[in-house]
Formats: C-alpha cells, structure tokens, sequence
C-alpha cells in the first residue's frame, strides 16, 4: 500500500504537469471518515479550475486509477477549490456511506459551491 | 411563523433548495440568505462561493419568482477599521447600493456602522446574532440605529425572561436562530468570529493586506475537544428544537433562522423540513450546525428530549449548582458506535 501511495503521488503531479505545466501535488493519502466513508485524497498547488474541466475526463480516469491501485473504488470524485476562488487544492476519491450517499452525494446540485464535481456513481 | 434558509451560494443549490420547499409544501419557508461577495468584506463564518452582484441580481429574481425573499449576509465582526476609512466608506456604501439595485430584500450585518449606513435604502437591516443582541438595552440602541429586525445572541435562546423582555422593549422584528450549536457562554465566541472575519476578507481590495495563513483553526478544535470530553456542554448548548418552536410563538417570537450555510445542500433540505414540520425523529445532531461533525460521535435521541424545556424556560443558569443538563446527558446521548 505504501509504494502505490508514493507512487501514486507522484504519477498525478507527472501527469497534470504533462496536461497544464507546472502542478505540484505536496501530499496524497488514503483516509477513513468517521461517517464511514473511505477514500484517496492528492493535495495541489498551481491547478485551476479552468483546466480541470479542460482536462476532465483524463484526470478522472486517472484518478480512478490511482483510486484502484490503493484499494479505493471511488463512488464519487471531485475537486474541491479555496473558498470563492479558481484554485484546485485536493482532489477527492470516495467510496460514499450510506448517509454520504444521500446527503453529500444525493444532490442534483454539487454538495457545496466549493466542490467541482468529476463523477458520481449513480445512486439506486 | 417564518423560516428564514441557508443558502450556500451557487444557483444550483437554490433551484433545488426551492423545489423541496414547493415539493414538500412547506410554506412558511418565507427567505433565504447567502454570503455576500468576499471581494467586498468578510463575513462572520466559512464562506463557500465568490458570488457577484448579477448573480445575486439572477438568484434573487429567482427566489422572487417563487415567492421568497432573498437577504445577503455580510457580517464580520471586525473590519480592521477600514469601513471607517473614506475607501471604505466608498466602497461599502456603493455595494450596498448596488445590492438595492439587484433588488435584494434584506441585508444582515453586525457592524452597527453599518446599520446606519443601510437606513437610507429600503432594504431590511438586520442586525446579525455577532452583534450579540443579549438584553433589552442593546436591542433598544440597534433599534434606534435603524435596525427594522434584530437576530438575537444565541445565549439567550433558553433565557425567556429576558427574550420576554426584549420583546416589550422593542417594535422591531426579532429573529430567533433555532439550531446553531455553539457552546453556550463559549470564551472563544468573539475571537472566533473576529477570525473568520479576516479569513474570509483576504480577497477584499481594503483588507488583503491583513490575509493570514494560519496553522489552524484552534478555536474550531478546541470547540470540539471540550465536548468530547465533556458531552453536557451539547445538551448545554443553546439550539431549540423543532417541536419546541411554539414556546416562542408564545412569546410573540415567530422568525426562525435555521444556520448552516457551509454544509451540504441536503443536509440544509433535511434541516429545513424537520423545522418546517415543528417534528424530527432520530440524532438530534443530524439538525445541529457549528459544529456538523460530532454527530459521528454522538447519538442524541430528540425524543427522549421532550419536555426539556420547561426546565431550560426557567432555568438560572448557574449549572454548577443546578446540573440538570449533566443528568439529562446521561439520559439522552450515547457514544456512537
């Protein structure tokens, strides 16, 4: 688990400077919520939301990808921006509790004005 | 009654914010509020979105369309003196000009500058709950700045002498917030809020030279750590339920404030039906803002609540000697599993 973490890490901030240049992804981890959520979470610097979308579906392939190799199979994934601005600071893959399920993701609307949402597994 | 509802900022929420509102038949979901525009000033809490005066002009056709009325919160508790510089002077009179012209209903602030400021335009001042409206007296001074409705300090909220008070002291509306968690008498209240105010100011053309980069936010985790240790601070706490509403009502207090403008747009949904139906069933910290989180840790039965507040009606407040929370804890909330 260790060295896909490391690895992992390293290959997002590869690829998004591959995609929009200088990126730098200062911290990437797998946590556990208390909710019950579980999920792989990178930390970035330099992104804006302009190339997320750009660049939406690669990076949301990607990111299922990474979200695999650590375990993760992510029901949910999204960007979350600095409050009221344009800059990218985590990207979030979650496989969603049942409360999570409806209330974070359960919405037509993104959860937050924060949150930029890539792709949400169909809820049934 | 009148429920006034959370907004957190982007059109997308309020569309679906007002189609549960018209689905579910809750009418007397009278307003909503959001943040105003950080680039202006900041506000007393998180706020979410940089939204600009045609997109509150949009949203608040919007609202108006479906018979709501729409207020902008801008609400820091401490400006750094700017607003009383003559830039700051210019550039708040005219935003609040241009919120007049966009055709917002009400504007809440806390600043009592600011209330006078907003005298001359036929907006609704409210005075926020951070001008800690706690007594008859001071509702009197805001009263005669201007205000035309007062949202009381949350401490009061199970102080009914003094809510009865306020009440025959004072014409202007009053407005009650219903589930704001906060500790109650908490040492960090005003610290708090002086922070969040220049947190969220740091893209204010007055104020970004005052932005900070803090290490993290000690009163948020302090808040919590007390209440893990010490769970009778929840019960102690000052939120009302929804079935208890019409205690106010009695006291001639019929707005209601639901708070949490920073969480979920479902989360705001649930709170927003469990008021409006005066009924919920299940973690009473499921409806509690500020904070959301320890409802991961702590079941607290709403039922098992019932008939509480005709102790809180009359209680002293001096809980050392009294301990009626303490004993209601033990009853009431469990450790989540």
């Amino acid at each position: 688990m260790k060295e896909e973490i490391v690895e992992g890490r390293k290959r997002l901030e590869g690829e998004l400077r591959k995609l929009v240049g200088n990126v730098f992804v200062p911290e990437a981890k797998v946590f556990g919520m208390a909710c019950g959520c579980i999920g792989f979470a990178a930390d970035l610097r330099g992104l804006q939301v302009d190339a997320v979308e750009v660049f939406m579906e690669k990076i949301t392939a990607l990111l299922e990808e990474i979200s695999a190799s650590v375990g993760v199979k992510p029901e949910i994934i999204y960007a979350r921006k600095l409050p009221g601005s344009e800059e990218v600071v985590v990207f979030t893959t979650r496989e969603l509790c049942e409360r999570c399920k409806k209330e974070f993701a359960g919405s037509k609307a993104p959860p937050r004005p924060d949150i930029l949402i890539l792709k949400k597994k169909r809820q049934r | 009654m009148r429920f006034i509802v959370p907004h957190p900022g982007h059109f997308a929420a309020l569309k679906e914010i007002i189609e549960a509102k018209e689905t579910k038949g809750l009418g007397e979901v009278k307003e909503v509020y959001m943040a105003g525009s950080p680039e202006v000033m900041g506000s007393g809490r998180a706020t979410l979105h940089s939204v600009r005066i045609a997109d509150i002009k949009e949203q608040t056709d919007y609202a108006h369309q479906h018979d709501l009325k729409m207020n902008i919160v801008v609400n820091p508790s401490c400006l750094g003196g700017y607003h009383l510089t003559l830039q700051g002077y210019k550039l708040f009179t005219s935003y609040f000009e241009e919120l007049n012209k966009a055709g917002v209903d009400g504007v809440t602030v806390a600043e009592p500058y600011f209330v006078e400021l907003l005298r001359d335009l036929p907006m609704e001042t409210v005075v926020s709950c951070i001008a800690h409206v706690d007594s008859p007296q001071r509702a009197e001074f805001f009263e005669a700045l201007g205000a035309d409705t007062i949202a009381l300090d949350t401490n009061i909220n199970r102080n009914f002498p003094v809510l009865e008070a306020i009440t025959k002291a004072v014409r202007c509306d009053l407005k009650i917030l219903v589930n704001e968690g906060c500790l109650y008498k908490c040492p960090f209240r005003h610290a708090h809020f002086n922070l969040f105010s220049h947190i969220t100011a740091n893209r204010s053309t007055l104020m970004k030279s005052q932005s900070t980069n803090i290490f993290s936010d000690y009163y948020f985790d302090k808040c919590i750590s007390i209440r893990v240790r010490d769970p009778a601070q929840i019960i102690r706490s000052p939120w009302i339920r929804p079935e208890d509403l019409k205690e106010y009502e009695a006291l001639g207090i019929d707005s209601f404030k639901i708070t949490g403008r920073a969480n979920a747009v479902n989360w705001i949904i649930n709170c927003m039906e469990a008021y409006a139906r005066r009924s919920f069933t299940g973690n009473l910290l499921d409806l509690i803002d500020c904070p959301s989180e320890l409802r991961y840790t702590f079941h607290v039965d709403n039922e098992l609540l019932d008939g509480s507040i005709k102790q809180w009606k009359t209680c002293k407040k001096i809980c050392d000697e009294c301990r009626y929370c303490d004993g209601l804890t033990g009853k009431v909330l469990r450790v989540s599993k």
